[in-house]
């Protein structure tokens, strides 16, 4: 591959709650990572730091630093500890309890200490204004401007720092808050932080509509800050480029852009993990693929089809780890945006392992996480965890993780899961630690199943992939499980999501309340507002720097039978022809006997809102390909590995990634990286693909075929 | 074969999985309000004989009826049940079912042509015809008012959907679109849930999964009996009571002896009102889930939802009284009697779990039915049940806006109801100066109103607590008493708690429900004055309420302390504050009681 002559970096820098990852990726494809501790007292120091270091040591000027790319969890954080901005609520007089309210229903059952949310707005800057919009958008009471000061001065004398405005019926008539808004901008100082339902959300369901504008303004004031003081800090390192900020539903955003929308940030992290995956899928040929995402306290599942990942807009913050999170709703704050549908259980390597009064075991969701952390790490844990199991299995190196950086103490880990497991199972070691496994997988599963099966997908016709500190381990376990017939193992599983973030498209994404049948509405409204909407994403684009002819438009509406009370998004391609009517019908009909596997062709189809996505696609780089020449044959090492009753305890290979270039192996083999561990079991065969992607196929049918 | 403690784990994760997806098909699919937001609907897995083996995370008041309708099923077609079958019914006479609203669709699972197994659908269907509009009119005065009784029938025959049931339930309907579709909802959720079930066992093998079901039950057991054994032995009376009905309420007694006899529960009902001819009797079945459901929520814990831990609680009741009625007792709107079933047992359990057991919660969702014919002549109903405030605990204070954990259901969102219904909601908020006075105060009330947009409608209205409140624990204050209003012009009208007919309404018009507020736990007078100023800075409580029921006397947003201990000590003397709290009560919503 020829280079360019000018060399150049884009930089990705993803937060977490433990590590801050940063890769770097330059002109030709090249990959740089750097894992550090996070800095929770002040997130941004660690980046600087970070960034300072690893230009220094590869000898980087700042200069060539081409852009930056950041995913964030400083907003979830602030809403998870009640740290965001003091925040009041303007609304219609006569509900200013909605919030409290919320949905009123709890997403645990026969707990009568169960404390719901505190709402992130206190009754007492809750402030009504006197007016009425009715639902078709007539107005039944006038805007009343004297409570509108009154509700300002109150926001005055009381030290609010944000503000969010929201009425009912704004979606479909927002002059009330625009009334408002004519107040506010000129009575409140500027420092305030003010958002408005119409402008953040204009969707019906009045709950989730306030609910999504007080987070936007509860978060205002303390991503305005943090964002704007790591430009600033991004700045004094010389890297003056381009700074954009990940999405929940896994675009790319401009800094003013996401100051102005932080709710568009909350699970920003996760989002760059799947877009990464789905990227590297697509480009091995993948185009339908569940991501695996493990780490220590959880286990993150997405759905990959048509090599895009599915979305949802049914998003609580905060709800906890719950594979029910989308039946069982109000644990968290209601966000109404557009998010990836990442499903999140509490299995991960830290889980502990208990049993419960029945005798049962049971993995998780209790984690070690990395204070104290698993029995292994030697660090102040003394309760078996998933990651002593694994190592008493014989899977990981029993010296060391992290390139060597983490010292695992194997002796205490096994002595752990005999005193705290084999006494209580009566089994011996390796049986006893792969029961443990076999329960934590047996959770994960159903992980993957909630963005597969509950949805009307088999998840044998998609391939796993699988990545974070642990997804690698456990990853064939669950394809087997679930009858599925390929994994594939990015190269830097560890730091996926960083790289994801240099892969995303930048987005804009508009949407519009629409109410009609499809058999009734003059299509012609429907296309005027495609494109009115599709106009203003591609300008707000523009407006980030990016040339018109590089942008593209998605049209999407959420549709319903008629009567329905829940819609499903339906894309509308259409190859650039006018949209007509019975297609969007016919695409629903298919898309809900896909989903429920029942349709009524018969009934009419309801449109309740029109969306529009522009966006523009990432200057694709091809990494370099791996040479294809097998390597030298070298003697392997040996390690002792149980892989069940029937295997039982195999002398099982251990290998590095370059050591699969051009050759086959099967099972059992053990890949040990920097950042992660591959298991391959007996029956499955490994091999590496020139952009250096381990695959592990299976080599006979497994289980629950039907 | 040797029962392995992994396995069955394993087991029991894939079975609540597939009762998860059958709960998230429906809620998705569905097309009423009543399931898709208030998830009035829930699901279950069964073993081949019928015994519950998992259940999805949906309604409480649902989970514990499963077992006799089950069991009434699989009796009555021992031998005739064929692949491809789906069962219906509705019938709480007979069939096991609750009310009539609630349809039971369930879908045996073979293996091999043999019977494996079965998964349930049950959900509130918006309407099943009758005297009332939603089916849930309290003045039924025989079961035969209240709409289509279904019994157990093939709604499948060997695969063949029996057409004859399908075109009777949409004539018999007042919303055959939401009805049809909910119906669909169900049946789709059988047969994916179906599927699933059919490859679990297929993959285990019959013969290991039919002997990890029994040990399942046995282990959900010993689960249980573990919880009680640790309860101290003996019996514990509470008695709670329904207002009664109409204009000239008759109280209606729910007394229970509750005893704890080892690892052993035992409820009965005995001294319990006799049945009444209004809707609000609850067969049996219905008894069992309240008792079921209760005991969970009293000892806690986690236990799986399967049937083996219903073996430890035995419920019994008088033939012919309010909680065992017989035919043709109308039922349908037996929800009001399943809240006070739950009142009264946690009223008993609190006398053994004091740290635990709360001060009674609002009394159950209230039930308003806004039903008519719009201009164009179809017909519409605005409902939706209203929820709710918990009562004061030893741990903390009651919260408000928080479904009753016997229903736990959802509001509907106010904009879906008004783009829908011809009706305008002028308010949906707390109640200033309501809830019970304690340490830890009960729960404040809320308030809705509707005004009607249409030229006239009925009105059906399910509410209770009035004239007896939410008791309060440990000298915590009963809550605050409900009341439905309707506002004509500038006339205002008093309607009784739970009117015996439906009530006329004209455009214009606003019916007003206040709830009841929850219980107080603990002295009201030993309230943390802090607490107080935040309640009356959030506008929960007035500043003159603090004074005269508190005691807390607040000058210019700061306690005053000195004048706080001698105004504590006056009400400690006088106790009028056990008073005073109504009068604030009845100034803050402007009636004046009869």
């Amino acid at each position: 591959m020829q280079s360019s002559s000018k060399r150049y970096y884009r930089v990705g820098i993803d937060i977490g709650g433990t590590f801050t990852d940063i890769v770097l990726l330059d002109q030709d494809g090249n990959i740089l990572t750097k894992k550090i501790s996070s800095t929770p007292d002040d997130y941004g120091r660690a980046i600087s730091q970070g960034m300072k270091s690893v230009l220094e040591e590869n000898g980087i000027d700042p200069s060539e630093v081409e852009e930056v790319v950041h995913a964030t969890t400083v907003a979830t954080n602030a809403v998870l500890e009640g740290k965001g901005a003091k925040t009041a609520l303007i609304t219609t007089e006569g509900f200013r309890d909605i919030l409290e309210f919320r949905r009123v229903r709890v997403p645990e059952l026969y707990n009568l200490d169960y404390v719901k949310p505190k709402p992130l707005v206190p009754r007492q800057l809750r402030l009504e204004v006197k007016e009425r919009i009715g639902a078709k958008g007539q107005i039944r009471t006038a805007l009343d401007e004297s409570s509108v000061r009154a509700a300002a001065q109150r926001i005055i004398d009381t030290d609010v720092q944000a503000v969010a405005v929201c009425l009912l019926h704004s979606y479909t008539n927002p002059v009330h808050e625009q009334g408002i808004k004519d107040i506010l901008s000129k009575m409140l100082p500027p420092h305030i932080f003010v958002c408005y339902s119409h402008e953040v959300l204009p969707e019906i369901r009045e709950y989730e509509r306030t609910s999504t504008t007080v987070v936007n303004a509860f978060l205002g004031p303390v991503m305005n800050s943090y964002l704007t003081n790591l430009k600033q800090r991004l700045e004094e390192t010389g890297i003056q480029k381009s700074f954009h900020v990940m999405q929940s539903a896994g675009g790319r955003m401009s800094l003013d852009a996401a100051i102005a929308k932080p709710a568009y940030l909350v699970e920003s992290g996760p989002a760059a993990g799947v877009i990464a995956a789905a990227h590297i899928a697509r480009k091995a040929g993948m185009l339908e693929v569940i991501t695996l995402d493990i780490g220590g306290t959880t286990a993150k599942t997405a759905i990959v089809e048509n090599g895009e990942p599915t979305r949802t807009s049914e998003y609580e913050i905060g709800a906890g780890i719950n594979i029910s999170s989308k039946l069982v709703k109000g644990a968290g704050y209601a966000i109404k945006l557009p998010f990836i549908d990442v499903s999140e259980i509490g299995a991960g390597g830290g889980s502990h392992i208990r049993f419960d009064k029945g005798g049962l075991l049971k993995v998780g969701p209790e984690s070690a996480a990395s204070v104290p952390g698993p029995v292994c790490y030697d660090t102040g844990g003394e309760t078996a965890t998933l990651t002593d199991a694994i190592l008493a299995l014989g899977y990981l190196n029993p010296g060391h993780l992290v390139g060597g950086a983490l010292t695992l103490n194997a002796e205490k880990a096994v002595k752990a899961i005999e005193e705290q497991v084999c006494t209580i199972l009566d089994k011996p070691l390796p049986e006893a630690a792969l029961g443990v496994f076999n329960v934590a997988v047996a959770n994960m599963v159903r992980a993957v199943k909630s963005v597969s099966t509950y949805r009307g997908r088999d998840p044998r016709d998609y391939a796993l992939i699988a990545f974070g500190g642990n997804g690698p381990i456990v990853a064939t376990a669950i394809a087997h499980e679930l009858g599925m017939k390929q994994v594939l193992v990015p190269p830097n599983p560890g730091v996926l999501s960083s790289h994801g973030l240099l892969v995303a498209d930048n987005t804009h994404e508009l949407v519009k309340s629409f109410s009609g049948l499809t058999n009734e509405i003059e299509i012609n409204d429907v296309r005027r507002i495609f494109d009115d909407l599709a106009g203003k994403a591609i300008d707000a684009l523009i407006e980030e720097g990016f040339e018109r002819g590089k942008t593209s438009v998605q049209n999407l509406a959420d549709l319903r039978y008629a009567g329905q009370a829940f819609e499903l998004t339906v894309p509308l391609d259409n190859d650039g022809e006018p949209i007509e009517c019975e297609q969007m019908a016919s695409a629903f009909h298919d898309e809900h006997f896909r989903t429920y596997s029942h349709k009524a062709e018969h009934e009419p189809v309801e449109i309740v809102n029109l969306r529009v996505i522009a966006k523009v696609a990432v200057n694709d780089i091809e990494p370099p390909l791996t040479e294809t020449k097998a390597a030298a044959p070298k003697k392997p090492k040996i390690r002792q590995a149980y892989f069940g009753a029937s295997s039982g305890s195999q002398e099982t290979p251990i290998v590095g990634r370059s050591d699969l270039v051009g050759i086959e192996m099967t099972g059992p083999v053990i890949v040990e990286e920097y950042d992660s561990t591959i298991v391959v079991p007996p029956e499955w065969t490994v091999s590496v693909d020139a952009a250096n992607n381990v695959l592990i196929s299976r080599k006979s049918d497994g289980p629950h075929e039907n | 074969m040797k029962i392995d403690l992994v396995t069955l784990e394993i087991i029991q994760n894939a079975l609540g999985a597939i009762a998860d997806e059958l709960a998230l098909v429906i809620m998705r699919s569905a097309y009423s309000n009543i399931v898709r937001d208030s998830m009035d609907y829930s699901t279950a897995v069964f073993d081949h004989k019928g015994q519950t083996i998992a259940q999805g995370l949906t309604t409480p008041v649902h989970l514990g009826s499963f077992p006799d309708a089950m069991q009434k099923m699989t009796s009555l077609y021992e031998g005739n049940i064929f692949p491809g079958d789906i069962f219906i019914f509705n019938d709480p006479y007979g069939s096991g079912g609750m009310h009539l609203p609630d349809f039971y669709i369930i879908k045996p699972v073979f293996v091999n042509e043999t019977l494996e197994g079965f998964v349930g659908t049950l959900a509130h269907q918006s309407d099943v015809g009758g005297i009332a509009p939603g089916g849930m009119g309290v003045y039924a005065s025989e079961i035969y008012q209240e709409g289509l009784r279904i019994p157990t029938l093939k709604l499948f025959d060997a695969g063949v959907p029996n057409d004859a049931i399908f075109r009777l339930i949409e004539k018999n309907t007042r919303e055959p679109v939401n009805v049809m579709g909910d119906m669909r909802a169900q049946l789709a959720a059988c047969n994916n849930g179906g599927q699933a079930l059919q490859a679990l066992i297929e993959s285990h093998g019959v013969k290991k999964f039919r002997l990890y079901m029994e040990e399942l039950h046995d282990y959900a057991e010993r689960l249980i009996r573990a919880e009680i054994s640790e309860l101290p032995d003996g019996t514990f009376y509470f008695e709670d009571c329904l207002d009664g009905m109409g204009e000239d309420p008759e109280t209606i007694w729910l007394k229970v002896n509750l005893t704890i006899a080892g690892d052993q529960v035992l409820i009965d009902w005995a001294g319990t009102s006799d049945q009444v001819n209004y809707a609000i009797n609850a067969t049996f079945p219905t008894t069992n889930a309240m008792s079921y459901l209760a005991v969970r929520c009293a000892i806690g814990g986690s236990i799986p939802n399967c049937e083996g831990y219903m073996r430890a609680i035995t419920a019994t009741a008088p033939v012919g009284s309010l909680v065992n009625p017989v035919e043709p007792a109308p039922c349908g709107a037996r929800g009001i009697t399943c809240f006070r079933m739950f009142d009264a047992l946690l009223g008993a359990f609190a006398q053994i779990l004091p740290d635990r057991i709360p001060a009674a919660n609002e009394g159950g969702s209230s039930a308003p039915h806004i039903a008519g014919r719009d201009h164009n002549n179809k017909p519409f109903m605005a409902s939706g049940g209203l929820m709710g405030a918990w009562g004061g605990s030893m741990a903390r204070d009651g919260q408000e806006g928080i479904s009753n954990p016997a229903a736990n259901l959802g509001n509907t969102p106010i904009e879906l109801m008004e783009t829908r219904q011809p009706v305008e909601i002028t308010k949906y908020s707390f109640v200033q100066n309501s809830g019970g006075p304690g340490r830890h105060r009960g729960g404040a009330a809320l308030q809705r109103g509707y005004r009607l947009l249409a030229d006239e409608a009925k009105l059906i209205m399910r509410s209770d607590r009035r004239k007896v409140k939410p008791y309060g624990l440990s000298d915590g204050l009963p809550g605050t008493p409900s009341w439905n209003i309707i506002n004509h012009g500038s006339e205002q009208k008093l309607l009784p708690v739970c009117p015996t007919a439906s009530v006329p309404m004209v455009k214009g018009d606003e019916f007003i429900h206040i709830q009841a507020g929850a219980g107080g736990f603990g002295d009201p007078l030993e309230r943390e004055p802090e607490k107080i100023v935040v309640d009356v800075l959030n506008e929960l409580i007035t500043p003159a309420y603090a004074n005269d029921v508190y005691g807390v006397v607040i000058n210019e947003g700061e306690i005053d302390l000195g004048a706080t201990e001698i105004k504590r000590r006056e009400l400690k003397q006088t106790g009028i504050y056990e008073t005073a709290y109504m009068a604030h009560f009845y100034d803050e919503i402007g009636i004046k009681p009869i």
